[in-house]
Order: C-alpha cells, then structure tokens, then sequence
C-alpha cells in the first residue's frame, strides 16, 4: 500500500520568529525543521505500510527555496522517497494555491492513501487537506485519532468534542490526523544515514502542468491585510480562600464552559 | 572536520529530544539514586538502533574470528570509531546525556567501553559469544573491577586481589572499591595477581569473568558519593570464589594484562573529553540564558564586565575541547587512534576545564548557583570525577611530562 503523506518544513519554533514587514509573512531564511505536526501522519503512514505487508510511503512538499532538510527527518523515520515543489514563483502562495500544487504532486505518486496534518504549527490555516482532497476529487475524514485499513476501505476514529465517530471511507482518500493518533518515532542512526542516499524529487511549478500565475503571489486569492502583535497574557487572577473556594473554583470552571 | 555534518546535527536533535523527553522529567529519581541509568540507557539503544548495529559488528568480528581472520577486527571502540560516521555517533550521545546527566555516561561506559571492550580485546572466541553481545547491546550490565581500597593510581603495584591455582581452577579472593555497576552488574572483569608464593611485585596480572550471583562474591550497595548520583559505584568482595580456566580472559595466563589495561586507559580518557564537552555546553547555554534575564542594579547582570569575562573564558574552553573532540572523531575515521601520552593531555585539559567552567556557572548564578533547580551545582558536582576517575589530573601530568622527557 503506497501512502502519501503531505508535510511541511517550517522554521524552527525554538529560533525567534520574524514577519517580513512588506509582505507581512513569516521570514523563511533561518532554520528550517519538519512540522512536528506532520511527524504523526509519517508515523502512520509508516505503520500502516508495514501492516500492509508491502508499498511505501512517499513525501509530498512544497518549498520556494530548494530546503530540504525537514524532508532528510521524515526520510530518516523511514519514508521511501520525497517528492519536492520547488520554485521561486512559489513565495507568496496562498492556501487554495498549495493546495493545487500539492494535489496535482500527488496525483503523480498513485496513492491509496493520502495523510495530512489538521493544520500546520507555523501557519494554522487548516484549510488545505479539505481543498487537496477536493481537488484530488476523493473523499476526506477529518482529524482522524485512529486509522485502520481493511482491504478497500479505511475505517477511522474521527475525533470530536464529545468523543469520537467512527467512519468509513473507500480508498483512495485524504485523511488528516491529530497528535493521537500514533506516536511518532525517532529516527535510528542507520535511518539518519540511509536518508542521504534518498530520493527528493525537485519539480517546478511548469512540472505539475499549472501556470506560474496560478500560483505565489500572482495566484493568491487571499491578502493578508494587517498583522498586530498579540496581546500580552495578563497576571491570573488571585482569589483568598473565605471557605467558598470550592465553589469559586467551580463558577469559574463553569464561566469558561470547561465543567 | 571544523563543524557537525548535517547527518550529525540530526544525530545530535534527535538524541537532545530523547534525553529532555526521557531524562531531563526524571532528573531528580536518578539524581538521588531511587532510579537505576539502566532501562533509560536500554531504552536509548533500542530507540536509535545502537543495540541492533552493535549486534551486526559482533556477528561480523565473530565471523571473521571463526574464518581464521583475526588481524582484521572489526571496529567497535570509540577510538577506533568504525570508520566512516561510526566515531562521531558514539561521541554525540555522550555530549547530549552529559548535559544532563554525565553518571549514564559513565554506567554505558564502563559496561561497554571497558567491560564488554576488554573481553573483545583478549577473550577466546567462545568468551566473547558468551558474555561480550549482552554487554554490548546493553542486554546485560557490566562492570570493570581493578581499584582496591589500598590501589587507585598505582593499580597494578597495590593490587592485592589474588588468584591461587587449585587443580583445574582457580580460588580468587580480595576486594574492590569505586567500581562502576558495581552493585547491579550482571558480569563483572576482575582483574588480580596470581599467587604462586613469589613476591607481589613478580606475580603475573590475571582477569576473570565473574557473573552475578557465583558462590562467595558479594556485590555491595551503591556507594553516597560527591556527584555523579545516576551511576551506581560500589564494593566488590570475593572470598574464595572459585572459577575454571573457561573465566579466565584468553583462557591462557599469558595476556598481556597490563599492555590491555593500558589500551582501556586511553580509550578511557578520550571519552572524557566528550563528556567535559556536554557538560560546558550546558553551563554556557545555562549562563548566557541567565545573564539575560537576571537583573541587577537595574541592568541584565550580562552587561557587567565580571559576567561578560566568565561567559567568554566558557565559550573558550567549549571551542578547544570541541575541538579535541572533532580531532578524535577525524582520527576514528582515518582509523587511527591517540596515542596515551595524546590522550592523557586531552582529559587533563577537558577535565580541568570542565570544572572551571561549572564553577564558574555556579558563581554567575550567584545563590541561584548553589541550589539544586538551576542545575548547575550538580553539574559543577559531575564534572570534579572528570578530574579524578580515568587516571587524576596528576596522572595525566606525569604521562605527558614523562613522555616529552623520553623517561
């Protein structure tokens, strides 16, 4: 079974982040990581590859600069291969823009199975598995805590408020997964070195067949109109204990709608 | 080499991640004692791979031993390094763990640094098969026992552990202090003269294995010590322990004990300069953080002189001994490894360095410095053994000082 998951490489949420100030987006020029959101989707491609007895699981990415090196982390967990959109026509790209990208690099790695993340750490649209699957013309399960594969179909454990649901879908399918759904593994010294003599498959924009107006700058539907610097946490609130603590705590817990 | 590859930088993430997700929670159990190094450190193998690629060099080396190819080992020591990556990935967990916690570097050490490395050096076939795998894929723990309550730098002249023929076998008795895995370990090399009635000074050095429960040997509990609390030290006490010529390490009282012993202490001592090196990483990250965010007289106390004067003398010592740490690593891959009087210059200087700079880190943090949350007075505490353990600073100044003068 040949499972594609899709990830993205973002800079180092340990590095400070920095806004471009004309373009209002985030600065991409320092360290580079794999999303640890997408370490969960790789993990479970992974796993469900191994199940299946046989396949494997291919990277799909999109990057306006050639980075690779979150791609060599997924690899060292153990995918195959990668496929790499690379293109400076790229920079710029709004969600529904990746979203074509990525669906139309999918379309050339004959998937039974597509995994994305809910969203991304440095971004959080959460917008592009619902839109890739669209375009793909598959169907979707979102935020999927469990993934199981039975034959032709994939039964999931949909994550809700309440609990979960539990779907089934034919495959081929887009699935997004949350941060329960497996623990990602860490890569062995033997996977760190195999995944330099890995595959990344750098593809331009003309590759996929899309026009470079399609896509970055030129693409984008979308316009990010003001960027304000987050409000800063304010102190809790200190509250003496007169005997009503108890029932303080709960008229608080009640007031957030956590109880 | 002047820097990490991108292979080992990965190497390097990927350990910091297990350490602050497995070790840094549990720092205060290993600290105090209550939790053992050894399913940590287990899980470690398992989880990079270091168990299954330790078992495919022994099959390798013992296939190799079987076909009659003796004169081409395959490489296992740091010092030797494997070739290729093999000497910076055995090099790059000691620095992570030693940020944290440098007494499971010294427990992974001595059980397969020294112990399972001594029976690869001068065992039989048959000995290796028996005891070295386990060790080397952490499946067993080891120790090596040579210091004596009356013997520490002159190990082989103080040395009063016996071994006495008796038909076929051999009566070993004596004792032994400040051994590593002392009191958990499964498979114990003890080395100790043989007693053939001659003056102790003439009598041949022997090594036996002993395993864990064998008929008059006593395995004490772990001994309270300054520092270095995640590694368990104890006593060793043999009395009229009795072994066939099988445990007797080549099976021939011919080895060239002392020669062996010698070889351990330099693989021995260039481990240290890694540990020095995670151990000054982490008091230079500690106190560059903190003197950001400490303030005093109304400014960061990083902008005083007297701050900025420690933070740079750290940043200098963690370069030279990165330094020494990449020169070993290029020698490992060029299969070559330092020589003892080189070796012993590179832990006189990682080790007094890394206690500079830990005491150093203490004073920055003032107060803060000497109590136990900020880290660094354990740090300070871990790095005085650097001084101490794998042959004393003066021990290393008179290696080096003997070797120049040609004495």
């Amino acid at each position: 079974m040949n499972v594609v998951v899709c990830v993205k490489q973002i800079p180092d949420p340990a590095t400070p982040g920095e806004l471009d100030a004309s373009t209002k987006t985030l600065r991409r020029s320092g360290s580079i990581i794999l999303d640890d959101s997408d370490a969960y989707g790789v993990e479970m491609g992974l796993q469900l590859a191994d199940k299946a007895g046989g396949g494997e699981v291919i990277l799909v990415s999109m990057a306006p600069n050639n980075e690779n090196k979150g791609l060599r982390t997924a690899l060292a967990m153990g995918a195959a291969k990668a496929l790499l959109i690379s293109d400076e026509a790229l920079a710029g790209s709004d969600a529904l823009s990746t979203a074509k990208v990525l669906a139309k690099a999918i379309e050339r790695a004959d998937a039974d199975l597509i995994l994305t993340a809910t969203e991304s750490t440095d971004g959080y649209t959460g917008t592009i598995p619902a839109q890739v699957a669209e375009l793909l013309g598959l169907p979707m399960v979102t935020f999927a805590k469990h993934i199981e594969v039975d034959g032709d179909r994939v039964k999931v454990q949909r994550q809700t408020e309440a609990g979960y649901d539990e779907v089934e879908s034919p495959l081929p399918a887009v699935v997004s997964v949350t941060a329960g759904v497996v623990e990602p593994r860490y890569p062995s010294f033997k996977g760190i070195m195999a995944a330099k003599g890995k595959p990344v498959d750098e593809l331009k924009v003309a590759d996929l067949g899309l026009d470079a107006g399609q896509v970055g700058w030129a693409g984008a539907r979308q316009e990010i109109a003001d960027v304000s610097a987050a409000e800063e946490r304010k102190a809790g609130e200190i509250v003496e204990d007169e005997g009503d603590g108890a029932e303080r705590i709960v008229a608080f817990l009640e007031q957030l709608k956590v109880i | 080499m002047f820097e990490w590859s991108e292979e080992q930088l990965m190497v390097r993430d990927a350990i910091r991640q297990f350490v602050e997700k497995e070790i840094k929670p549990h720092l205060t159990e290993l600290e105090h004692g209550d939790l053992p190094p050894y399913d940590t450190l287990r899980k470690l193998f398992r989880t990079f791979g270091m168990d299954a690629m330790a078992r495919d060099r022994f099959e390798r080396q013992i296939a190799k031993e079987k076909a009659g190819d003796i004169d081409d080992p395959v490489k296992t020591t740091l010092s030797e390094g494997g070739g290729g990556d093999g000497g910076a990935f055995m090099v790059i967990p000691i620095i992570e763990l030693c940020r944290y916690c440098p007494g499971m570097v010294t427990a992974m050490g001595v059980s397969v640094g020294l112990t399972a490395a001594a029976i690869m050096s001068k065992g039989t076939t048959a000995q290796k098969e028996r005891w070295a795998l386990d060790l080397l894929t952490l499946e067993k723990i080891g120790a090596w026992a040579i210091t004596e309550p009356g013997s520490g730098s002159d190990a082989f002249g103080g040395m009063r552990a016996t071994a006495r023929r008796d038909g076929d076998e051999y009566v070993l008795n004596g004792s032994k202090t400040f051994i590593t895995n002392g009191p958990y370990a499964d498979t114990i090399v003890f080395i100790c003269k043989l007693d053939e009635g001659n003056d102790w000074p003439d009598r041949k050095i022997l090594t036996f294995v002993l395993d864990r429960g064998m008929p008059g040997l006593e395995q004490s509990k772990p001994l309270r010590k300054m520092g270095l609390h995640s590694s368990p030290t104890g006593e060793l006490f043999l009395s009229d322990v009795r072994v066939g010529r099988d445990r007797l390490l080549g099976e021939t009282e011919d080895v060239q004990a002392r020669s062996g012993a010698k070889d351990t202490f330099s693989m021995e001592r260039t481990g240290v300069a890694a540990m020095a090196l995670g151990i000054v990483e982490q008091c230079l990250d500690l106190s560059v953080q903190y003197a950001k965010d400490r303030v005093a007289f109304g400014r960061p106390i990083g902008e005083f002189q007297l701050i900025q004067l420690k933070l740079a003398k750290m940043e200098v010592a963690r370069l030279n001994i990165q330094n020494l740490v990449f020169r070993q690593i290029e020698l490992a891959r060029a299969g070559r490894s330092l020589s003892l009087t080189e070796a012993s210059a590179m832990k006189l200087y990682s080790a007094q360095s890394a206690m500079e700079v830990a005491l150093e880190a203490v004073q920055l943090f003032g107060g803060n410095g000497y109590m136990a949350e900020f880290q660094v007075e354990q740090l300070a505490r871990d790095a005085k053994v650097l001084q101490i353990y794998a042959g004393t600073d003066e021990i290393q100044i008179s290696q080096i000082a003997r070797s120049l003068l040609g004495s």
